[in-house]
Parts: structure tokens; C-alpha cells; sequence
């Protein structure tokens, strides 16, 4: 069984249990829509006061909003559904059931259940950066648009990284609750990273890599990439999730199971 | 006879809400970092927008103390209760239902209030900004009204699981009005003339970012007059639909266990 199999019988079965409160359903539609609308309402009204934001015209900062939107969607989507209360598998014990199945436990443990209605606001992230794009001075050209799909890749793969890191606090610190935390040092992706204070600008670009989430793959499209971010990117991608799967293999090296 | 009764066993529930709460105060710490997340959001792109305009960045940390003070979980406390049979407890205990979850409510926003104060007055001292003691004085019972607006609508919408079983999205909407409309994605006075009037009439404003607006001294006696009519109105209308709502609902209210 490989894990792309293991991954749609995953998504088929969450799909279903979701089908199962359709009033729910409905208003989860509404409101995903509603709340893309809103970021750009919100955004639209902050440009009726000023011209730029932290140097960035209204459509690049659309673009930006759909971008962010869009890996945001995928976060709660696949990941988060996931790692919201990891911090109590480990702490009573539930972790085994995960560890004794024939699959990887990293990969069980993150990606394991999926919540498919966050898809929706993916899909309300892709009409915000259309109407991003539409909003351009100039159309993005198609090296442009393979460079934010390349730093659409990184931001995935960081932020999987990252909410599993996070989660892996855990095994050492069992009463840290971090995944609130991370929601909310997450929203400040929706926004330019240059509009910030320089002290939080730095630390969103260099500590918590929120830069990565937006303004990176929408500066590709929007602007052109540049060629550092192109190699610094999957590279640095690639150095944090050969890092989280270390930890995550010394954080199951300090778990005891709780239960009998 | 019976309010009294009454008012004593909020303040019972308020009280074992707050003990409890005492023992999960690292949860709490990251409940009111998140909440003031929006607030903190907006001060910062508010004062990137105007980095003239000081009221801005004081409008946004008046509106942070208002979003710790009138903080509402009633999707996780009423919601849940009914998703999973556990409201079965509160149809059995001899007062009204409402005044368990009014007691965790109060609770659950001293605690914010307590938690978040070193926030606030961070953000003061960060801004360079400061509140004129007569302006807070006349804020307070917006505030008082604005806290107990957002809760009849947050519990009238968690009261929908009575229906669907679960209300998470019909909460969510809730929220996102309030976020857009209620003065966190922009405040009321700065939104376009064209919907501005809609702003101030709908009930958002009322629930958040009215309080905020007077405590900056931005509003004349005469818009301040209209704002408490508006949550007079607002709250007459909220708890005649959360009591519509809960005697309709709790008819309909099958569980097994609990």
C-alpha cells in the first residue's frame, strides 16, 4: 500500500464524514467566501487611504492575499486537522495507535486525517489572486509564474515542517500548547513582510520564516524572482524537513506510551 | 425572588469557571495571543497606511482591550455541549440554561482581561499613546453593552447546532462579520462614505469597535447618543432571537448519553 494510496483513502473517508453535516456544510461555503471576500475588502479599504504598503501596489498585495489564501487553505486542510491537539496523543498516550500501523509515523501523525472543506479556501484564494493578477501593471510572464509555483512548493513543504517541529515540542515540553501560537504568528503572512517594523520584520524573515508563506511567491510572480530565492528556497525546504524528521525520530526516542 | 437566586448562582458559576480556568492558565496565555492577533494586525497596517495619524494606532490598542473584554467561546462551550449530548446536564439543573455558559463567558474574559493587560499596555508604551480619563469613563457602559451584545449573538448562533448538530460554520460567518464589519478590518469612520452609514447602523460596530471609538475621543455627543441607541436596539433585538432561537431548539434536541 503506498502513501498516495494511503493519502486518498484518507481524503475519501474525511470527505464523507463532512458530507454528514450539510447544514454545517453550507454555512462553511458561506463563511470560507465571506472571509476571502473580507481579506479584500479589508485590503481595498486600506488602499482607499494610502497608495503602497510597505511598498506594495494594491494588485501585488492581492496577489499576495490569493497566495497566502491558497497555502493557508492547504495548511488547514491537510496538516493542521492533524496536529491541533498532538500535544495530547503523546501526553495520554493515544500516540501508539499511530506508531504500531505499517506506515510511516511521521506522515501518520501529520497528514493522517484531513479536514476537505478548507479546500474551499483554496479555491476562494485562487479567484483572489486572479483578481490580483488582473490588477497587475504588467501580466506575469510564464517564467514568473513557474518561479511562484517553485516558492508555492517551499512554503508548503516549511510550513509542513515547521507545525510538525512545533508539534514535536511535545515529546520534551508536554504542557506547551503551541499550535494557537502558530495560527496566529501564521496571519501575519497575509501581509507584506516589508510593511512590518524593522525588530518583527526580522524576526517574521529569519526566526519564523513568515515570509516564506506570501510575500516570497508573490514577489516571484508579481516582480520577477530573484535568482537567490530561486536556489535558497527548495534548498532551504529541503534542510527543514530532513531536520523535523530528526527530531520527530528523537522525540519518539523520548516518548513512553501512557496507556496499557 | 428569582433574579436573586439567580444572579447568586452566576456569580457561583462565574467563580468555579475562574478556578477552573486556573489550571489551564498556558492555554489561556495563547487564547489571548491569539485574539489579539487581529487587533495587533491592524495597528500595524493601519500605521504603515497613515503613519501620520496617531488616533489610528490608538483607536487599534482601545479596540485590543475591547476584543480581550468581550471575547465570546460559546461555538466550544453551547455548541459542543449540544454536538455531543452533554447539554442533557444543564436540561436537568433547576435555573435557566443560559446562566451556566453567561458564567463561563465572564470568567473565561476576566482571565483575558488579567492575561491580556500587559499587552495592552505594552502596545501603549510601544505607540506613544494615551487615553483622556473622561473618554474612558464614557466608553465603559458601551462597553459593558458591547460585551454583553456579542455574547447573545455568539450564543444565538452556537444555539443553531440545535439544528445542524454542529454550528462551526454558521459561527465562523458570525465572526468574519465581525471582523469586517465590526471595526478590526478597518474602523468604521475610515470606511468609504458610500457604506459608512451601513457600518454604524449594523450591529458589529456596536459589539466592538464603537466603545474603541469613543475612548479616542474621535466621536461628538451626538454620534455617541446615536451609538447607544443602536446597542439598545441591538441588544432588544439579539435577546429576543437567542430566546427564539432556544425554544424552538431545545424541542428539537435529541441525545443518547451525554
Amino acid at each position: 500500500m503506498t502513501l498516495v494510496h494511503v493519502f486518498t483513502v484518507v481524503f475519501s473517508m474525511s470527505l464523507r464524514r463532512s458530507l454528514a453535516f450539510r447544514m454545517n456544510l453550507l454555512f462553511e461555503g458561506l463563511a470560507t467566501f465571506l472571509g476571502a471576500g473580507a481579506g479584500l475588502a479589508a485590503l481595498g479599504i486600506v488602499y482607499t487611504q494610502a497608495d503602497t504598503l510597505g511598498g506594495w501596489s494594491l494588485g501585488e498585495a492581492i496577489v499576495l492575499l490569493g497566495t497566502y489564501q491558497i497555502v493557508s487553505g492547504l495548511l488547514w486542510t491537510f496538516i493542521e486537522p492533524n496536529l491541533r491537539w498532538f500535544r495530547g496523543q503523546v501526553v495520554d498516550g493515544a500516540l501508539d495507535d499511530i506508531l504500531l500501523r505499517p506506515v510511516p509515523s511521521i506522515f501518520l501523525a501529520s497528514l493522517g486525517t484531513c479536514a476537505p472543506l478548507g479546500l474551499l479556501h483554496v479555491v476562494g484564494g485562487v479567484v483572489v489572486l486572479t483578481i490580483g493578477i488582473g490588477r497587475l501593471d504588467a501580466a506575469p510572464t510564464l517564467g514568473s509564474a513557474m518561479a511562484w509555483l517553485l516558492m508555492l512548493g517551499v512554503a508548503l513543504a516549511v510550513a509542513w515542517a515547521s507545525r510538525v517541529l512545533l508539534a514535536s515540542l511535545a515529546f520534551w515540553a508536554p504542557s506547551l500548547e503551541p499550535g494557537v501560537l502558530y495560527s496566529a504568528v501564521w496571519e501575519f503572512g497575509r501581509y507584506p513582510v516589508s510593511m512590518y517594523r524593522p525588530p518583527l520584520r526580522f524576526a517574521l524573515t529569519w526566526m519564523i520564516p513568515v515570509s516564506l508563506i506570501g510575500t516570497l511567491p508573490a514577489q516571484a510572480l508579481a516582480r520577477g524572482a530573484e535568482p537567490v530565492h530561486l536556489v535558497a528556497g527548495p534548498v532551504g525546504a529541503a534542510a527543514a524537513i530532513l531536520l523535523v524528521n530528526v527530531v520527530w525520530r528523537a522525540g519518539l526516542r523520548r516518548y513512553t506510551s501512557a496507556t496499557s | 425572588m428569582g433574579n436573586g437566586r439567580n444572579g447568586r448562582l452566576l456569580s457561583l458559576y462565574i467563580q468555579r469557571s475562574f478556578l477552573e480556568w486556573m489550571g489551564f492558565r498556558s492555554f489561556l496565555f495563547t487564547l489571548v495571543v491569539n485574539q489579539a492577533v487581529a487587533p495587533v494586525l491592524g495597528l500595524a497596517v493601519w500605521s504603515a497606511a497613515l503613519p501620520e495619524q496617531r488616533g489610528v494606532s490608538a483607536y487599534f490598542i482601545a479596540l485590543l482591550a475591547v476584543q480581550l473584554m468581550t471575547v465570546s467561546y460559546e461555538y466550544h462551550t453551547v455548541s459542543m455541549a449540544i454536538y455531543e449530548g452533554n447539554l442533557n446536564d444543564s436540561l436537568l439543573r433547576p435555573h435557566p440554561m443560559v446562566i451556566a455558559p453567561l458564567g463561563e463567558n465572564l470568567a473565561t474574559r476576566a482571565w483575558h482581561l488579567l492575561i491580556g493587560f500587559p499587552i495592552v499596555a505594552i502596545a501603549m508604551t510601544a505607540a506613544g499613546v494615551g487615553f483622556d480619563g473622561w473618554d474612558i469613563v464614557v466608553a465603559l457602559p458601551a462597553l459593558a453593552f458591547a460585551a454583553l451584545l456579542r455574547f447573545l449573538f455568539t450564543y444565538a448562533l452556537a444555539l443553531s447546532a440545535l439544528w445542524g448538530q454542529q454550528s462551526g460554520g454558521v459561527t465562523e460567518l458570525g465572526s468574519i462579520l465581525v471582523f469586517l464589519l465590526g471595526g478590526l478590518a478597518a474602523p468604521i469612520p475610515l470606511m468609504p462614505e458610500s457604506i459608512r452609514p451601513i457600518g454604524e447602523a449594523l450591529p458589529f460596530r456596536a459589539m466592538l469597535g464603537f466603545p474603541a471609538e469613543i475612548a479616542t475621543g474621535s466621536l461628538n455627543r451626538q454620534e455617541i447618543v446615536q451609538g447607544y441607541g443602536w446597542q439598545a436596539l441591538w441588544m432588544a433585538v439579539f435577546a429576543a432571537v437567542a430566546t427564539v432561537v432556544w425554544t424552538a431548539g431545545v424541542r428539537r434536541y435529541t441525545a443518547l448519553g451525554g
